[in-house]
């Protein structure tokens, strides 16, 4: 049996009502435009979903309502990152009984423990369930703890069907020691890049993408992943910099000191006619000035007429 | 008028020898520099971190700077790093650079002030004008915002207002970070160089990277030179065999650096003496430990012994 890849996976923004409860309906339209707009794969809820600003029933409400709607059309991976070690293992359990594809999880969010807990924590999550697993590195430095390679590597020896990393670290020394020193030990060992820069990742050998800016701009990455893919990779440097533009722009907007990028990432869909919303408190929406300021330089990257407007 | 330069291809840094004493070994690293020109180097980079170039003085480092630019005699490019934790010492070894013969200078702020932007930029400025040499910078982020971090933002700001502002020395090794700078500088001064601090190139060659100044290149220059026909060649199998194995070497070497690249060299017939304190010289546990390493990586076997 060939092994679960997921290919170009894309990773949808979660949309919230003014009351701040979960816009389903809107929710719907979303990953209707990701199925209908170059997704092999949804990824949800990742740290662009807001995971972390959602309550834990909220977490496997929004997972169920996805498969729903999904119904077997393209795999769902379920991102199931916690603080604490249980409750993220019982979403875990909870996100197989529901249909995922697969299972994402980073170290834990908060807890600086030691590398050992880390890979606890990771070993338990990946050994409740028997679907492909995947660590992710921590989205941004700070938030949790370092995945380093050598705790990958602990992890391979621990955990039968981890399947891969997630990178979001960027980091090209990481990604060079997961790849080889992955693939010593569990053959076809997989590495997704994260975060929208693929052509590094996928130079190194990476398998796949998890593409946050895909309902922005789903063209444009999947041109890029298909260069990737056919191993072009010179052909796909300028298009990996217009990603890149707009990656910066997304993530420099917003008060966030993470620059997590989420009142950047909702503002840009909303102008390509794909109104979102606003982040959960306490990420504030773009003020008027930056707002401003924001889709005057959004409006400028010529790569964005050919993309989709509206749903 | 500022002479043109052609920075591409594993350049070589040559690591600095030391004698029983811990002086420095000058005869012994002309014949270092002599090595990596003939084994192909494109460009010679000295003295970077590998070189230990801040246990050298002041003196000493001149001194090397005019056995390098001798030595090499116009066979390729002579790059000559500035950094200092003091600014004027910069500026001085930047005049000597010019006065030596140097083909470029390659300068950072100084590095343990943690200066803010505003700060790097005037520094630059100072360093890149008290010279007319082609000028790279270094750019080293550390984590948690520390080091000296040369945004996309700043990068820009030095292009315009350097005319012989040429290349960056990368140590980011980031995706995101690379790309910052890359996509301003190659927009707005094609041939601008980026060169990778470590070879972690197959990551940033397909992305603009020229070339790298090399960490491993004491020990295997033929693996160096395979890597980067490699990637002219886009041939991405052979650039990742050879990616993977260069990682594991940089694995081996970075810990305490560069005391075991030092000692490594023994291995290879090109013994270069001591590391100097507080850096540790290499114990002949580790040295055994490196052999091992070398051999089992197809090292000791494949790549050049002796001068």
């Amino acid at each position: 049996m060939k092994p679960f890849e997921p290919g170009l996976v894309h990773a949808p923004v979660t949309p919230f009502r003014r009351d701040q409860s979960v816009d389903y309906a809107t929710y719907a339209k979303i990953i209707e435009f990701h199925l209908r707009n170059g997704a092999e794969a949804l990824a949800l809820p990742m740290p662009e979903g807001e995971d972390m600003s959602l309550r834990d029933g909220e977490l496997r409400g929004l997972l169920e309502f996805a498969v729903k709607q999904v119904k077997g059309r393209v795999p769902v991976l379920a991102h199931v990152s916690d603080a604490g070690t249980s409750i993220a293992v019982e979403r875990a359990v909870h996100a197989e009984k529901t249909g995922a594809a697969a299972i994402i999880s980073h170290p834990p969010y908060f807890w600086h423990p030691r590398p050992a807990m880390v890979v606890e924590h990771l070993v338990r999550i990946g050994t409740a369930v028997k679907l492909p697993f995947y660590v992710c590195t921590p989205p941004v430095e700070s938030v949790g703890t370092e995945l380093t390679s050598d705790m990958v590597m602990q992890l391979i020896e621990r955990v039968p069907n981890l399947a891969g990393v997630v990178d979001a670290s960027l980091d090209f020394v990481f990604m060079e020691e997961v790849i080889s020193g992955g693939r010593k030990l569990r053959p076809g060992f997989q590495l997704l890049a994260g975060r929208d820069y693929l052509v590094s990742a996928a130079a190194l050998g990476g398998t796949g993408a998890i593409v946050p800016l895909a309902g922005i701009a789903p063209k444009l990455v999947r041109q890029v992943y298909e260069l990737c893919r056919q191993q072009k990779f010179m052909e796909a440097r300028g298009m990996q910099e217009d990603i890149a533009h707009l990656h910066h722009l997304v993530r420099e907007a917003g008060a966030s000191g993470l620059k997590d990028g989420l009142a950047g990432i909702k503002r840009a869909m909303a102008m390509m006619g794909r109104e979102c919303g606003v982040p959960r408190p306490p990420v504030s929406p773009l003020g008027e000035v930056e707002r401003g300021r924001f889709e005057e330089a959004v409006q400028a990257l010529a790569f964005l007429k050919t993309e989709p407007r509206g749903w | 008028m500022l002479m043109p330069i052609k920075l591409k291809g594993v350049m070589q840094a040559p690591v600095s020898p030391m004698k029983d004493d811990f002086s420095f070994d000058g005869e012994g690293f002309a014949k270092m520099v002599d090595f990596h020109v003939r084994h192909g180097a494109p460009a010679i980079a000295w003295p970077h971190h590998k070189a230990e170039s801040l246990n050298l003085t002041i003196a000493e480092r001149k001194l090397g700077a005019e056995i390098a630019v001798k030595t090499v005699a116009k066979r390729v490019p002579v790059s000559i790093f500035v950094g200092t934790l003091s600014e004027e010492d910069s500026l001085d070894l930047a005049r000597h650079a010019q006065k030596a013969g140097a083909d470029a200078i390659l300068t950072i702020s100084p590095y343990c002030r943690r200066p803010a932007q505003e700060e790097i930029f005037d520094s630059i400025v100072r360093i890149a004008t008290a010279v007319e040499l082609p000028v790279l910078t270094y750019n080293s982020p550390w984590r948690n915002g520390e080091g000296v971090e040369f945004t996309g933002d700043l990068t820009r700001r030095l292009i315009d207002r350097l005319p012989n502002y040429v290349g960056m020395k990368d140590a980011s090794f980031h995706s995101q970070k690379y790309l910052e700078i890359s996509r301003v500088a190659l927009g707005m001064r094609p041939g601008f160089a980026i060169i990778m601090g470590v070879e972690h190139l197959l990551a940033s060659y397909p992305l603009g990277a020229c070339g790298s100044f090399s960490s491993s290149g004491a020990i295997a220059p033929n693996l160096c030179n395979k890597f980067f026909a490699a990637l002219e060649a886009h041939d991405w199998e052979t650039a990742r065999e050879c990616q993977f194995k260069i990682s594991e070497l940089w694995r081996l070497f970075k810990e305490q650096y560069p005391s075991s690249l030092k000692g490594a060299m023994i291995m290879m017939g090109r013994p270069v003496g001591p590391t100097r304190s507080p850096l540790p010289t290499a114990t002949k546990e580790r040295l055994e430990f490196l052999r091992k390493r070398l051999e089992e990586l197809n090292i000791l076997q494949t790549e050049p012994h002796g001068w």
